[in-house]
C-alpha cells in the first residue's frame, strides 16, 4: 500500500466529478477520474489505484456492471456513490461486489473517512494463523486458503473472515460487524453485513447454500464455526 | 368480520320489514276482498234459504187451513179440533199446528198438533195482536184477516211461527216451524266460507312472498354493487335485463359507477403527475447538490484564512448548501413514502443503545434527560427509529427548550415499544395539535421559526406508519410543556404490523425471518424480493 492512497472516481457528471475530486484531493488523496464505465476499466488496469469511487448511473455499462467486471479479476475496494440509501441501488450494488456505499450529495469528510476505513481492512494487525477445517487463516501474510488453494478475497471480506475467526463459536451482531469491519457508527446498514457474508460464504463454503462455517444465528447475527 | 356480519344482519333485518309490508298489505287486500265476498255470498245464500223455506210451510199451511179448518163448524168441539190440528200437522211439511177456536160463546178451545212443544205460550203476543186484529175492507184489501209471521229463538234454536185466522168467525190457527236444519246448513255454509277466506290469506300471503323476491333480488343485488363502489372497487357494475324501474335504477347506478371511476382516475392520475413531479425535481437537484456539498466543505476548511469580509458570506454559502441538502433529502422522503416506496430494513437493537447513540451524535447530551433501560430489543430499521426520534428530540429542543426528557419502555401486554419525549416549553396551541404532523405548517408567528424543512414531524409520523406504529402529540396535563409518544411494535416484521409488512418484505434483507438457522442463504432471498 502506497503512502497516498490512489483512488479512481468513475463519475458521469462533470460537476461532481471535479468537486469530490477537489475535495478527495484536499484530503490527501492521488485522485485518478474517468467519465465512463469504460474509461474507468480501462485506467484501472493501466494505473492500478488502491480503491474505486463508483457512481452508480452511468452512461453506457452502468455501475454495477462496472462492479462485477472490476471484481472478475480484482479484489480491490470498491465504494459506490447511490442516489438513496433504500432502494435497490444498494441491494444490487452490494451483491455487484462493491465494499461500502455512500449516498449523494455526500460530504466530502465522509467519503474520506469512508475510504480510509475501507483501505485499513487490508493492514496486518497480527502474526499468527487459524485453521477451521479445510480453511487456513495465515494473519501474517494476510492469505487465507481452501485445501491449500489461494482465496481472491477482497479486503472487506478478508476482514470480515478475520474478525469472526478471532472469536470462533461466537455470535456477532450486525452492529457489531458493522463496527469492527466497516468502522460504521450506529446508523451501519445491516445488508452491508449481508450481502458481505453471502459474497464470503460463496468463497469460503463448500456448498454457500447450505454453510459449515459461517452460520446464521437467528435473531443476533453470524459466527464461525470449526466443521465437526 | 364482525362489522360485515352486523351489516349483513341489518340488511336482512330490513329485507325482511319490506318483505313483512308487502306480507301485510297483500294479506289486508285478501282479507278485505275475501271478507266481504263471503259477507254478501252467506247474506243472499240466508235470506234464499229462510225465504224458501218459510214460503213453504206458510203456503202448505193456508191450504191446510183453507181445505180443513175452514170446514169445522162454527163453533167445533174440543175433539173436532184436535183432530183438524192432528190432521193439519200430519203432512210432509214438518210443522206443529195449533188451533184456536169456541166451543160456545165464550168458551174458548185450543188444540195442538204437539202439546209438548207448542202452546199459545209460544206465540208471540205482537203475532196474535196482528192475526186477531180485523181489517176494514177496501179496493186494496179484500180480506179482513191476513196471514202473519215471524221468527222467534226458543232454547237458543230458531223458530217460524205463523198465524191465521179464518173469517166469519171461525178458528185461529198458529204454526210453529223448526229452522234448525236450515241453520245448521247456513252454519256449514259459514265455515267453507271461513275456510275459503282463510285459505285466500295464505295465498296471498305466498304470492306477496314471491313478489317481494323478485323485487328483493334486484335490490339486494343493487345493494351487494352499491357496498362493493362503496369499498372501493369502482369497476363494480349491475347486469341490467328488462326494462322495468329497477333496471332503469341499475342503469343508473351503472352510470354514477361510470363516472365515478373516470372522476377517480383523473384525480389520481393528477395526484400520480404532481408526485412524479416532486420527485423528479428533487431528484434533479440532487446532482448539482452533490456538487455543491462537496465544494462548500472545501470552502469551510479555509474559511479561517479567508478575508473576513468574504469569510460570514463562505459561512453562508456552506450553511445554507446544508439546509437545501436537508430539503432536498426530506422531499425524496416524503415523495418515497407517497408513492408507497419506502422500504424498512429491520435489524434486532436495543432501544437504548439506538437512543443514545441518536443523541450523542448530535451533541444533545447535556440538553436531554435520557430514561431508558438497557436490554430492550425490538425489531426496527434503525435509520428510520433515528429519524423519528430525531425529529422529535430536535422538535422538542427548539420549541420547548431544555430539559427534554426523553423516556423509553416497553408495553409488554400489547408487545409494543413506547418513547415519550416531553419538555417543558409553552407546549402546543389547541387549535395547531391536529396539524403538527401536516406538511409544512406554519405553527404560528409567535412560535420560533423551525430552520429545518418544515417536514420533519411529518417525516417521523410516515416512519412510524412505516413501522406499524405511530405518533401522538399532547400537551403535557399539568399544563408544563408537549408531549410527544411514539409507539412502535416491538418487531415491525410480525402480521400486526399492517402497513409496515409490505416495507419489511420490499426491504428484503431479512435473513433471520425466514429458513432455518444455518440453512438462510439471504442473498438468494434478497434477490427474490428485489424483483
Amino acid at each position: 500500500m502506497t503512502l497516498v492512497p490512489f483512488l479512481l472516481l468513475i463519475e458521469d457528471d462533470d460537476a461532481i466529478r471535479t468537486a469530490l475530486e477537489l475535495s478527495l484531493s484536499r484530503q490527501g488523496h492521488r485522485v485518478a477520474t474517468a467519465a465512463t464505465g469504460e474509461d474507468g476499466l480501462k485506467l484501472l488496469r493501466e494505473q492500478r489505484p488502491d480503491l474505486v469511487v463508483l457512481d452508480v448511473m452511468l452512461p453506457g455499462i452502468d455501475g454495477f456492471e462496472v462492479c462485477r467486471r472490476i471484481r472478475r479479476t480484482d479484489q480491490l475496494p470498491i465504494i459506490l456513490l447511490t442516489a438513496r440509501s433504500d432502494d435497490i441501488d444498494v441491494v444490487v450494488g452490494l451483491e455487484s461486489g462493491a465494499d461500502d456505499y455512500v449516498v449523494k450529495p455526500v460530504q466530502g469528510r465522509v467519503l474520506d473517512a469512508r475510504i480510509r476505513a475501507v483501505l485499513r481492512r487490508g493492514e496486518r494487525e497480527s502474526t499468527d494463523s487459524a485453521t477451521f477445517g479445510s480453511l487456513m487463516i495465515d494473519r501474517s501474510a494476510m492469505t487465507v486458503t481452501k485445501n491449500g488453494e489461494d482465496l481472491q478475497l477482497t479486503p472487506t471480506e478478508l476482514r470480515l473472515l478475520l474478525e469472526l475467526s478471532r472469536r470462533p463459536g461466537q455470535a456477532l451482531s450486525r452492529q457489531q460487524l458493522l463496527r469492527l469491519v466497516w468502522e460504521h457508527d450506529y446508523l451501519g446498514d445491516s445488508r452491508l453485513v449481508d450481502a458481505c457474508v453471502q459474497r464470503l460464504r460463496a468463497k469460503v463454503e463448500d456448498v454457500p447454500s447450505s454453510p459449515t462455517l459461517i452460520r446464521t444465528v437467528r435473531g443476533v447475527g453470524y459466527r464461525l464455526d470449526a466443521p465437526q | 368480520m364482525t362489522g360485515a356480519a352486523k351489516r349483513a344482519m341489518v340488511a336482512g333485518l330490513r329485507w325482511t320489514s319490506l318483505r313483512l309490508r308487502l306480507v301485510v298489505v297483500f294479506a289486508a287486500v285478501a282479507l278485505t276482498a275475501a271478507v266481504s265476498a263471503s259477507g254478501i255470498a252467506y247474506w243472499l245464500n240466508r235470506e234464499a234459504v229462510l225465504t224458501r223455506t218459510q214460503d213453504s210451510a206458510l203456503d202448505s199451511f193456508r191450504k191446510e187451513m183453507q181445505s180443513h179448518a175452514a170446514s169445522l163448524p162454527a163453533l167445533p168441539t174440543q175433539s173436532e179440533l184436535q183432530d183438524t190440528a192432528n190432521l193439519m200437522a200430519n203432512g210432509k211439511t214438518g210443522y206443529s199446528v195449533l188451533l184456536l177456536g169456541e166451543r160456545e160463546k165464550g168458551k174458548p178451545v185450543a188444540a195442538t198438533s204437539d202439546s209438548d212443544d207448542f202452546t199459545l205460550g209460544d206465540v208471540p203476543r205482537t203475532l196474535q195482536d196482528a192475526v186477531n186484529d180485523r181489517q176494514e175492507l177496501s179496493a186494496g184489501n179484500s180480506a179482513p184477516y191476513h196471514l202473519y209471521w215471524q221468527r222467534v229463538e226458543r232454547d237458543g234454536k230458531p223458530y217460524l211461527v205463523g198465524g191465521s185466522r179464518i173469517v166469519n168467525g171461525g178458528p185461529t190457527g198458529y204454526v210453529l216451524k223448526s229452522l234448525d236444519k236450515e241453520r245448521e246448513d247456513l252454519n256449514t255454509l259459514a265455515w267453507s266460507l271461513g275456510i275459503a277466506t282463510a285459505l285466500a290469506l295464505v295465498g296471498s300471503a305466498l304470492l306477496a312472498q314471491a313478489a317481494a323476491t323478485t323485487v328483493l333480488k334486484p335490490v339486494r343485488r343493487l345493494g351487494d354493487a352499491a357496498r362493493r363502489l362503496g369499498e372501493g372497487k369502482l369497476d363494480t357494475r349491475l347486469r341490467v335485463s328488462g326494462t322495468d324501474e329497477l333496471a332503469e335504477l341499475a342503469r343508473t347506478f351503472n352510470k354514477t359507477a361510470e363516472s365515478l371511476e373516470k372522476k377517480v382516475a383523473d384525480m389520481s392520475a393528477r395526484e400520480e403527475s404532481s408526485r412524479r413531479f416532486v420527485a423528479d425535481m428533487s431528484h434533479e437537484l440532487r446532482t448539482p447538490l452533490t456538487a455543491l456539498t462537496a465544494v462548500a466543505e472545501v470552502l469551510e476548511d479555509e474559511v479561517d484564512s479567508l478575508d473576513p469580509m468574504i469569510a460570514p458570506a463562505v459561512n453562508l454559502v456552506v450553511s445554507e448548501t446544508r439546509r437545501l441538502g436537508i430539503l432536498v433529502e426530506n422531499l425524496m422522503e416524503v415523495t418515497r413514502f407517497d408513492a408507497g416506496t419506502a422500504k424498512v430494513v429491520l435489524d434486532t437493537v436495543d432501544v437504548a443503545d439506538q437512543v443514545t447513540a441518536c443523541i450523542d451524535a448530535r451533541a444533545w447530551l447535556d440538553a436531554v434527560d435520557l430514561d431508558a433501560e438497557r436490554g430492550i430489543m425490538a425489531r426496527l430499521d434503525p435509520r428510520r427509529l433515528d429519524v423519528i426520534l430525531a425529529n422529535l428530540i430536535g422538535n422538542a429542543l427548539k420549541h420547548g427548550g431544555s430539559p427534554v426528557r426523553v423516556s423509553v419502555r416497553p408495553n409488554e401486554r400489547d408487545a409494543e415499544l413506547l418513547i415519550e419525549v416531553r419538555d417543558h416549553g409553552p407546549g402546543i396551541p389547541v387549535e395547531v395539535l391536529p396539524h403538527v404532523f401536516d406538511r409544512f405548517y406554519k405553527a404560528s408567528a409567535s412560535r420560533p421559526k423551525s430552520d429545518g424543512s418544515g417536514l420533519g414531524l411529518s417525516i417521523a409520523m410516515e416512519n412510524a406508519i412505516a413501522h406499524g406504529g405511530t405518533i401522538t402529540a399532547a400537551n403535557s396535563p399539568d399544563g408544563d410543556g408537549a408531549v410527544f409518544v411514539l409507539r412502535l411494535p416491538m418487531d415491525a416484521s410480525a402480521p400486526a404490523g399492517g402497513a409496515s409488512a409490505t416495507g419489511a418484505n420490499g426491504g428484503g434483507t431479512d435473513p433471520d425471518a425466514d429458513g432455518p438457522q444455518d440453512g438462510g442463504e439471504s442473498g438468494e432471498r434478497r434477490e427474490g424480493s428485489a424483483e
